[in-house]
C-alpha cells in the first residue's frame, strides 16, 4: 500500500465531517483537561452537517486536488461525494459505523472495503480507510497532563492508556485561547519521535460557528508530503435522519 | 545336508570367482538396503516435522475448515483437549486458531495471519519456533505478547517490546482492534509465513475475535505415526455426534505434504526397481557364467558316474549356497551402513543454507536413515531367490551335456 | 594381426561374449534412463517455479523485485527489448506491469495482484496457457478481458464470460476502477496464484493504474534455464541507469536451495547406481578375462609375449565394451525416447505439488541431456577396460606353467 499514516486521525476525519457545537466561552480554569479535550473534539462531532471541501494532496508520486461535497449525521455516519475533477466526479465514499463502502460510478458498482485494504489511502491522500472507521475516541483512550499553559495556548500532553488499541506512543495537542480550538496535534511513535502533526489555520465564522477552516497533514517522514483541506462552505443541523447514509444514496449521483 | 557341504566345498575350489561373484551380490545388496533406508528415514523425517509445523498426525476441524479456511468454523472444544491428550498413544494435544487481519504500527500497516496458540504446548513441538532471532517465545495463553514473523517485524519498521494493532473482522462484520506487544521475532525459512506470521496466546487470539474459547483447530501429536491407525476411532468416540465436527488424518489435512512425499517415492521407486534390475542382471549373469565356464567340469564329473540329477541338484545347491551367503553378507553390510546414516546421517548444510522447503514444511538439513527392517528382509530374500532362479537354466543345461563333448569343451 | 586375433576369440565363445555384451546393454541402457528420469524431475522443478510465473530472468528498476513498489516502474524504449530479445541464450521476452487491488464480483471483493501482460509475449516466457480448466487463454488483443485463477474464481463465484470489477490505487492518487469480462480461469496447483493472480492486457492495467507506456519489468525466457545467471550478468553490463537483470536463482532463493538438496539427494542415488552397473559390468568382464588364464598360459607357452597377450586381452574388451556401448546408449536412447514423449502419468493419485514457489506437476519424464550418455560411456568403456586389463596383467606376469595349471 503506498500510503502508511495510520490510525485515528480523529481531527482530521472529524474535520471531514465537521459537524460541531458552538464553541461557548467558558472559563478554560475550570474545564478539566479530559473535558478540554472532549470539548475540542466534539466541536466535529454533533447533530449533522453538510459542508463544500477542497482537498489538496501532494505526495512524492502525485499530487491531486479535489472537490468533495459531506454529510454526517452523529459521529457514526457520513457520506463523501467528489464533484471535481470531472474523471472522478460521482465517486463516494459512505461510512456507517464501522464500515466503508465506496461507490465508483465508471463501473456503477458499490464496493466495501474489506480489512486487507483498510491500511490503503483514502482518495489518494494521507489518511487511510482505517482512518475514517476509527475516528475519534481520544478522550477514552488517553489519560492528559498539561505541559504548558501561556496567555496564547494550552499543550496537552495524551498518552495512550497501557491496553488502548492505539499505536502512538503519545499526542500532544496544542490548543488556542480563548476560542479553543486547535492549534497543532503532533502524533509520536512509541521512541517519542515525532511521525506526524496536523496543523490547523484559517479560523473563520461560518453557519454561525468559529473553526479552523483549513488543516493540513504532514506525514513527517515523507517531507515535502501533505494532504491539505480547506472548508469552503459549512451547513449545521441540517435535516438529515439515519436513513440518508445508505447504499442507495452512495449510488446517487 | 551333505550337499550343501560339498557345495560349500566346490565354490572355494574357485576361490577367485566366489569371492568376485560374492562381493558382486553383497555389495549390489549393501547398496539397495542403504539407500532404501536413507530414503526411507527422510520421508519420516519430512512426515515427522510436517505435522508438528502442520496439522498434526490427526486433526479436528469443524466442516471443511481444511479446504476452505473459512473463519466462521471454529467450534467450542470443550474438554476435548484433556481427553484427546488422555488417549493412550497421544503425545500432545495443540488447539490453534487462525484469524486474517491487518497490522499496524505507527509507521506501515501488513496484512497478517493472527494465530492463537498454546505456548507450552507448541514449545518444544512446533519447529517453526526453532529458529527465534530476537526476543523470546510468548508465554501465556490470554496475553498480549506476540511472536512476529522475521520480515513482517522489519516491514512494519518495529522492534522486541514494541507494540502494534491488530485490526479483524469480527464475526458481525464489524472492525475489532486490538493491542499487542513484540515478544520475540521469528525466522521459519519460508517467505510468505516470516512476512505474515503473528502468533499470539489462543485465549487472546479468540477473545478479540470475539469467539472466546472456540478454535479452529485440534492438531494432534501422535507418539508415533503407527498409532494413527489405533487412535483414530478412540478420537472420533471422543466427538460431539453428529458429525460436523469431524477427525482427518495428516494426509487430508495436509495434502500438499502428502503429496509431495507420494511423488518423491513414486521416482524413488523407478529408480530402485532400475536399480534392481541392474542388480539382477549382474547376479544373474556372474552365475551364469560362472556354471558356463564350469561345463568342462560337469562332463568329468557326469564321466565319473554321476547322475544327471544329482549334478542338477549339485549346481542348485551351490547358488543356495552362495545365495545365502551373499545375503548375509550383504544384509550385514547394508546395516552396517544404515546405522552409520542412522547415526550420522549426511549434512547438507555445507551444500544449502539451513532453511529446506518442501510441501510447504521446512525440514532439518542432516538426511538420516530410519530402520525399515521389513524391506532389508525382502531385498535379502529376494536375492536368494535370484540366484536360484539364476542357476535354474545352468543346472539343467549341466544335466543334458554329454560327457564326451562336454570335457572338449573349452 | 592383434584385432584379427581379439575378435576372432569374441567369436569364438559367443555364449560368454552373449552375456558380457548383454549385462553391460541392459545396466547401461537403465543407466541412462535413470539419469533421465533424475533430469527430468529436475527440469520440472525448474520449470515449475519459473515457466508458471516468474520467467529465467527479469530486468526491472533497481530494487523492484525486493519489494514490488508500484512507483518503480520505467518505459521500455524499443532499443533496449531489441538488445534484450538479441541477447544468447534469450528464448522470448513479456514486458509485464503489476497492480495489487481488489477484484470484485456481486457482493464480493477479494484482494488480488492484477498482472497485466501482452499475451503473445507471455506465452513464451510463461506456460500459463497450459494450466486453462475453463474457458481460455487471452487472446493477442486482450482488450478487457480476464484470466483468474481457481481458487479466487470459486470464491468470487464467476464463471468465463461473468462481468468483474478491479479497483486498485492508481498512479495519479485516482481509484483506478474499471470492467473486465472474465475469460478463462487457470489452476496452478499453487495456492497463492490459484488464489491470488488476475491476468489481463498490458495496454488495459496501463490504462488502470494510469501508466501509460510504463512496465514493472521484462520476464525473459532462455534456452537453458541454468545459464540464467550468466546471461543476467552479462545483461547487468549493458542496461541502461537503474535497470538491474535478475535471474530466477535470486528471486527463488528457495528454488535454488531445493535444487541444491535434491542435486544432493540426487547425488546419493546416481552415486549408487554407477556402482551398481560399473560392480555388474566389471564383474562380467573380470571373470570372463578371468576365467582365460589358462589359455593365456598356452599362448604364452606356444611363445606369445606378455605384451601381446595384454595388448590382445585389452582390444578385445575395448571392441565388446564398444559395441556393448553403443547398443546399450541405443536401447538407452530408445527408453529415454518413450518416457520422454511418454512419461508415466501420476495425476490420479497426486495433486500437483508446490514446491519452494514452484509447482510440479505429479508424472516422471525423461529429459534428455548429452552429459546423461556422454558420462556413464566413459565411465563405463573405463570400468570394462579396467575390468579386463586387470586379470589379463595379472596372466601376463604368471609363469607360462603356472597359469596353465590354474582352474
Amino acid at each position: 500500500m503506498p500510503s502508511s499514516c495510520s490510525t485515528s486521525l480523529s481531527f482530521f476525519v472529524a474535520a471531514i465531517l465537521l459537524t460541531g457545537i458552538p464553541c461557548t466561552a467558558q472559563s478554560v480554569q475550570a474545564l478539566e483537561l479530559r473535558e478540554l479535550i472532549r470539548h475540542v473534539e466534539q466541536q466535529y462531532h454533533g447533530s449533522s452537517s453538510h459542508a463544500r471541501t477542497e482537498m489538496r494532496v501532494r505526495t512524492e508520486h502525485w499530487q491531486r486536488s479535489l472537490e468533495m461535497e459531506a454529510w454526517s449525521l452523529e459521529r457514526d455516519r457520513f457520506l463523501v461525494r467528489i464533484l471535481a475533477p470531472p474523471k472522478e466526479r460521482g465517486v463516494a465514499t459512505l461510512k456507517v459505523d464501522k464500515e466503508v463502502w465506496n461507490y465508483l460510478p465508471r463501473v456503477d458498482r458499490v464496493i466495501k472495503v474489506p480489512p486487507s485494504m483498510m491500511g490503503g489511502a483514502w482518495m489518494g491522500s494521507h489518511i487511510t480507510n482505517d482512518d475514517l472507521v476509527k475516528a475519534s475516541h481520544v478522550d477514552e483512550d488517553y489519560t492528559f497532563t498539561l505541559l504548558k499553559e501561556s496567555p496564547e495556548h494550552y499543550l496537552i500532553e495524551c498518552l495512550p492508556k497501557v491496553n488502548a488499541a492505539v499505536v502512538w506512543g503519545k499526542i500532544v495537542y496544542e490548543i488556542l485561547k480563548p476560542l479553543l480550538v486547535p492549534g497543532t496535534v503532533t502524533y509520536y511513535d512509541e521512541g517519542m519521535i515525532p511521525v506526524r502533526e496536523i496543523l490547523f489555520a484559517d479560523v473563520r465564522t461560518t453557519g454561525g460557528r468559529t473553526l479552523p477552516m483549513r488543516m493540513t497533514v504532514r506525514p513527517l517522514d515523507k517531507p515535502g508530503e501533505e494532504t491539505v483541506l480547506q472548508y469552503q462552505e459549512i451547513n449545521f443541523d441540517v435535516p438529515l435522519t439515519a436513513s440518508f447514509f445508505s447504499l442507495r444514496t452512495l449510488k446517487e449521483r | 545336508m551333505e550337499f550343501l557341504r560339498l557345495a560349500w566345498k566346490n565354490l572355494w575350489r574357485n576361490r577367485r570367482r566366489t569371492l568376485i561373484t560374492l562381493a558382486a551380490i553383497s555389495l549390489s545388496v549393501m547398496l539397495t538396503q542403504a539407500s532404501h533406508n536413507l530414503s526411507f528415514g527422510v520421508y519420516a523425517q519430512m512426515i515427522d516435522s510436517g505435522v508438528r509445523a502442520g496439522s498434526g498426525h490427526l486433526t479436528v476441524y469443524r466442516g471443511d475448515y481444511a479446504r476452505s479456511r473459512k473463519e466462521e468454523l471454529s467450534f467450542d472444544p470443550g474438554t476435548l483437549v484433556e481427553e484427546i491428550a488422555a488417549i493412550d498413544g497421544v503425545a500432545r494435544v495443540l488447539p490453534r486458531v487462525y484469524l486474517p487481519a491487518l497490522a499496524q504500527s505507527s509507521r506501515e500497516s501488513r496484512g497478517v495471519l493472527v494465530t492463537g496458540v498454546d505456548p507450552p504446548a507448541e514449545t518444544g513441538i512446533n519447529p517453526f519456533l526453532k529458529k527465534i532471532v530476537a526476543g523470546e517465545m510468548i508465554g501465556s495463553s490470554d496475553g498480549r505478547d506476540a511472536l512476529l514473523g522475521s520480515r513482517l517485524l522489519k516491514e512494519l519498521k518495529i522492534s522486541v517490546g514494541s507494540k502494534f494493532v491488530v485490526t479483524l473482522q469480527g464475526p458481525d462484520g464489524d472492525l475489532l482492534s486490538e493491542l499487542l506487544r513484540v515478544r520475540g521475532s521469528v525466522e521459519t525459512g519460508i517467505k510468505d509465513l516470516d512476512g505474515s506470521l503473528v502468533m499470539v496466546g489462543r485465549q487472546r487470539a479468540a477473545a478479540m475475535a470475539g469467539i472466546p474459547g472456540r478454535v479452529h483447530e485440534l492438531a494432534v501429536i501422535l507418539q508415533g505415526r503407527a498409532e494413527e491407525e489405533r487412535v483414530r476411532p478412540l478420537l472420533e468416540a471422543l466427538l460431539p455426534p453428529g458429525g460436523e465436527v469431524r477427525v482427518l488424518s495428516w494426509e487430508e489435512a495436509m495434502p500438499n505434504l502428502a503429496n509431495a512425499i507420494k511423488l518423491d517415492y513414486a521416482s524413488q521407486r523407478v529408480i530402485f526397481i532400475i536399480i534392481m534390475l541392474i542388480v539382477t542382471i549382474g547376479v544373474v549373469n556372474t552365475l551364469l557364467m560362472s556354471v558356463m565356464e564350469r561345463i568342462r567340469e560337469f562332463g568329468v564329473i557326469l564321466a565319473l558316474g554321476a547322475t544327471p540329477g544329482r549334478l542338477r541338484r549339485m549346481v542348485l545347491a551351490e547358488a543356495l549356497v552362495l545365495g545365502l551367503v551373499a545375503m548375509t553378507l550383504g544384509t550385514l553390510l547394508g546395516a552396517a551402513l544404515t546405522w552409520y546414516l542412522v547415526e550420522y546421517g549426511i549434512d547438507l548444510r555445507s551444500l544449502i543454507s539451513e532453511s529446506l522447503e518442501f510441501g510447504g514444511v521446512v525440514f532439518d538439513p542432516v538426511m538420516r536413515a530410519a530402520w525399515d527392517l521389513t524391506y532389508m528382509v525382502r531385498i535379502a530374500l529376494y536375492v536368494l531367490a535370484l540366484s536360484l532362479l539364476a542357476s535354474l537354466y545352468p543346472a539343467r543345461k549341466a544335466a543334458r551335456i554329454a560327457p564326451a563333448e562336454a570335457m572338449r569343451h573349452v | 594381426m592383434l584385432w584379427r586375433l581379439a575378435l576372432r576369440n569374441i567369436w569364438r565363445n559367443k555364449r560368454r561374449t552373449a552375456l558380457t555384451v548383454s549385462a553391460m546393454v541392459v545396466s547401461s541402457s537403465l543407466l541412462i534412463l535413470s539419469l533421465g528420469i533424475f533430469s527430468g524431475m529436475l527440469s520440472d522443478m525448474l520449470a515449475s517455479a519459473t515457466e508458471q510465473y516468474y520467467g529465467h530472468l527479469v530486468v526491472s528498476v533497481t530494487g523492484y523485485q525486493d519489494d514490488r513498489d508500484f512507483f518503480d516502474n520505467f518505459s521500455p524504449d524499443p532499443a533496449l527489448l531489441e538488445r534484450i530479445a538479441s541477447t544468447s541464450g534469450v528464448r522470448g521476452i513479456s514486458p509485464r506491469l503489476r497492480a495489487f487491488g481488489l477484484v470484485s464480483h456481486g457482493q464480493r471483493s477479494d484482494p488480488a495482484e492484477i498482472l497485466g501482460v501482452e499475451p503473445a509475449s507471455e506465452r513464451q516466457v510463461t506456460r500459463l496457457q497450459e494450466k486453462i480448466v475453463a474457458g481460455s487463454y487471452l487472446p493477442d488483443d486482450p482488450e478487457k478481458g480476464a484470466l483468474l485463477g481457481r481458487g479466487l474464481a470459486e470464491r468470487l463465484g464467476v464463471n468465463p464470460g461473468d462481468e468483474l470489477v478491479f479497483v486498485t490505487q492508481a498512479a495519479d492518487g485516482s481509484i483506478g476502477n474499471d470492467l473486465f469480462t472474465l475469460r478463462g480461469i487457470f489452476a496452478t496447483g499453487d495456492s497463492r496464484h490459484d488464489n491470488g493472480l488476475v491476468l489481463v492486457g498490458l495496454s488495459a492495467l496501463q490504462r488502470l493504474t494510469v501508466l501509460p507506456d510504463r512496465v514493472h519489468e521484462l520476464a525473459a525466457s532462455l534456452e537453458d534455464p541454468m545459464t540464467a545467471g550468466a546471461t543476467a550478468a552479462q545483461l547487468n553490463g549493458q542496461l541502461p541507469e537503474g535497470l538491474e537483470a535478475t535471474d530466477w536463482g535470486q528471486l527463488l532463493p528457495e528454488m535454488q536451495e531445493a535444487i541444491a538438496a535434491s542435486d544432493v539427494s540426487r547425488l546419493i542415488i546416481v552415486t549408487i547406481l554407477y556402482f551398481a552397473t560399473g560392480l555388474g559390468i566389471l564383474n562380467t568382464f573380470f571373470m570372463s578375462v578371468m576365467e582365460r588364464t589358462r589359455e593365456f598360459g598356452i599362448l604364452m607357452a606356444l611363445g606369445m609375449r606378455p605384451w601381446r597377450v595384454r595388448a590382445m586381452v585389452l582390444l578385445e574388451t575395448l571392441a565388446m565394451g564398444g559395441v556393448s556401448l553403443a547398443l546399450g546408449i541405443s536401447l538407452g536412447l530408445a527408453l529415454s525416447l518413450y518416457m520422454a514423449t511418454v512419461g508415466i502419468d501420476l495425476s490420479e493419485s497426486i495433486t500437483p505439488i508446490t514446491y519452494a514457489g514452484g509447482t510440479i506437476a505429479p508424472r516422471l519424464r525423461v529429459v534428455m541431456e548429452p552429459a546423461n550418455f556422454i558420462v556413464p560411456s566413459l565411465l563405463l568403456l573405463v570400468v570394462c577396460l579396467l575390468a579386463g586389463f586387470l586379470p589379463a596383467n595379472r596372466a601376463a606376469g604368471l609363469d607360462p606353467v603356472a597359469a596353465i595349471r590354474e582352474d
